[in-house]
């Protein structure tokens, strides 16, 4: 597949133009819809009014406020879920006793959905932004744990036994050995949590009515019937959403590249 | 050359000569192994000589293997009593150096962090520490890769890599365990050259585990022939000539013809044949 793209589509600049190719071929389709579509045209807005929303979003600060408090909401949950959830994994990987503790009820909540948690987190703790915080890092907790665990599980006996010939304490065993080589696995539970943080922080924020996130944004768009506001909200989100992702895998990369290079 | 002459190659401070002696006596290997008892090794007996190079050829399941990781302590159940330079061995040690068929460098460290490593339980500076890389990566032949990553290397030279990482700490033993068994035929003579000439500018005994005949009597002062079920030494070759040798030196070539019509009878009587192990080489 790559390969292929390679051969046919040249280097980056073409590969990009290819990634554009169907959200172009959508928006068309979509502006074409809003202004020829007949009956359901009131379903669509044309491109021109979402610009035009766009513009006014940006010009009374509505937009960078509810941008910036969205993006603190998710970083800090994805901060606050990634760490309990690397200190949990570890722990669950390397003590048995805990390992038999935790893992059987880490299975067991992780099968709630993130939905099922949210009268209950609004009960104990509001419907501010600790309440928020809280469902977003636990939507970057769950993911965390399990590729931590898997990670520092899957270390290869024979490397410990490296280790162990040249008489490595506990500890260097651990940082030298089991956690590098946990490492992509680390990096892959980073890049669901990463995914799975931003969508619980504007799902959070549209069915927790309070704070001014994107969520809260797209909820007023939609009870004015302003759909280009919503518009510019998913674009908003989408794009951020795939520019975090882009930043993650890049990390991820450069921390192991000292794996061979997959095509 | 022969172990005497070596002698002159090393440094005075080295008391190589005086130690690396490792001696077996009546080990005893047993697993259980589907409720059922294994005897893997017995009444195993070997007097290894300081700064010798002994090489065990036996055929697949004689407990050769077994044997190096009862040495290097990475097993530590088994009856007998295995000592080296004196003092039984216990635990892995610093001492005893170990290199795997399969290179087991880590893949996320740099070659030269890789040989670096065997060095983290060591007490020294900094200084003397890169100093200590440095010269084993040299002397293995790599400069000018210290900052290659596993992958960027060839199978032959991550073994190189993995001979530099085992005896960066100067072990007395350094035990090689079929290192050469995955390369291909000539990576593999390039790199019988190479260890001997490592082993001859350096003091450690050298115990090489190998299938290949040809391999064992090129670069073995003596070789252990092995025979399984249970395995045991069954018969130990001196190697008269000296080192560095010619591969097309008739003598190799008998006793290559001896060795193989060994191991390929189908029934070796046990214990016959087999050569008093005190017994002083010439020279």
């Amino acid at each position: 597949m790559s390969a292929a793209l390679r051969r046919y589509g040249g280097g980056l600049p073409a590969r990009i133009a290819l990634g554009l190719l169907v959200p172009l071929a959508l928006i068309l389709l979509w502006d074409h819809q809003a202004r020829h579509g007949g009956e359901h045209a009131f379903a669509f807005v044309s491109a021109a009014q979402v610009a035009g929303a766009l513009r006014e979003l940006w010009q009374s600060g509505d937009l960078l406020t509810a941008y910036g408090n969205s993006l603190r909401n998710a970083f800090g949950g994805l901060f606050w879920g990634s760490v309990t959830g690397l200190a949990v994994g570890s722990a669950m990987a390397l003590l048995r006793p805990v390992d038999w503790v935790l893992t059987p009820l880490y299975h067991g909540l992780r099968q709630v959905p993130l939905l099922g948690w949210l009268p209950l987190i609004g009960l104990w703790f509001g419907s501010g932004d600790l309440s928020k915080v809280i469902v977003v890092s636990l939507s970057a907790f769950y993911p965390a744990v399990l590729y931590t665990y898997e990670g520092l599980k899957g270390v290869e006996a024979r490397m410990l036994e490296v280790g162990r010939l040249y008489r490595l304490t506990p500890w260097q065993t651990f940082w030298r050995i089991r956690w590098p080589s946990a490492l992509p696995s680390i990096f892959t539970g980073l890049l669901q949590s990463v995914a799975f943080a931003w969508i619980a922080t504007i799902g959070v924020e549209l069915l927790f009515p309070t704070g001014f996130g994107l969520g809260t944004v797209m909820q007023h768009g939609q009870l004015q019937a302003r759909l280009d506001i919503v518009v510019v909200c998913i674009a908003v989100v989408g794009l951020t959403g795939f520019a975090i992702n882009l930043l993650v895998a890049r990390l991820s990369r450069h921390a192991l590249r000292w794996r061979p290079v997959r095509t | 050359m022969n172990i005497d002459s070596r002698a002159a190659v090393r440094t005075p401070e080295q008391p190589a000569l005086r130690s690396g002696a490792l001696q077996l006596k009546e080990v005893r290997k047993r697993f259980l192994f589907d409720q059922r008892e294994l005897t893997v090794l017995t009444g195993l007996n070997l007097d290894v000589r300081p700064g010798e190079f002994l090489s065990i050829v036996g055929p697949s399941g004689c407990g050769k293997s077994t044997l190096l990781r009862l040495i290097a302590s990475l097993d530590d159940d088994y009856e007998g009593h295995i000592a080296l330079d004196g003092r039984r061995v216990a635990g892995t040690s610093l001492e005893r150096g170990l290199v795997f068929q399969d290179h087991r460098l880590f893949p996320w460290m740099t070659l030269e962090q890789n040989v670096a490593f065997a060095l983290i339980r060591r007490d020294m500076s900094a200084a003397a520490r890169d100093r200590l890389v440095r010269e084993h990566i040299a002397l293995v032949g790599l400069s000018g890769f210290e900052q290659a990553y596993p992958h960027q290397l060839s199978g032959g030279m991550s073994q190189r890599a993995a001979i530099a990482r085992a005896l960066v700490n100067e072990p007395k033993v350094l035990l090689l365990d079929e290192p050469f068994g995955a390369l291909d035929a000539l990576t593999r003579v390039h790199l019988q050259t190479e260890l001997q000439r490592i082993w001859m500018s350096q003091g450690s005994t050298m115990i090489m585990i190998t299938h290949d005949v040809d391999e064992a009597l090129y670069l073995g002062d003596r070789v252990a022939v092995m025979q399984a079920h249970p395995g045991r030494i069954a018969h130990i070759v001196d190697v008269d000539l000296p080192h560095p040798r010619d591969r097309a030196a008739p003598l190799l070539h008998r006793l290559k013809d001896d060795i193989l019509a060994e191991l390929t009878a189908t029934d070796a009587p046990r214990g016959e044949a087999v050569v008093p192990l005190t017994r002083r080489r010439p020279g």
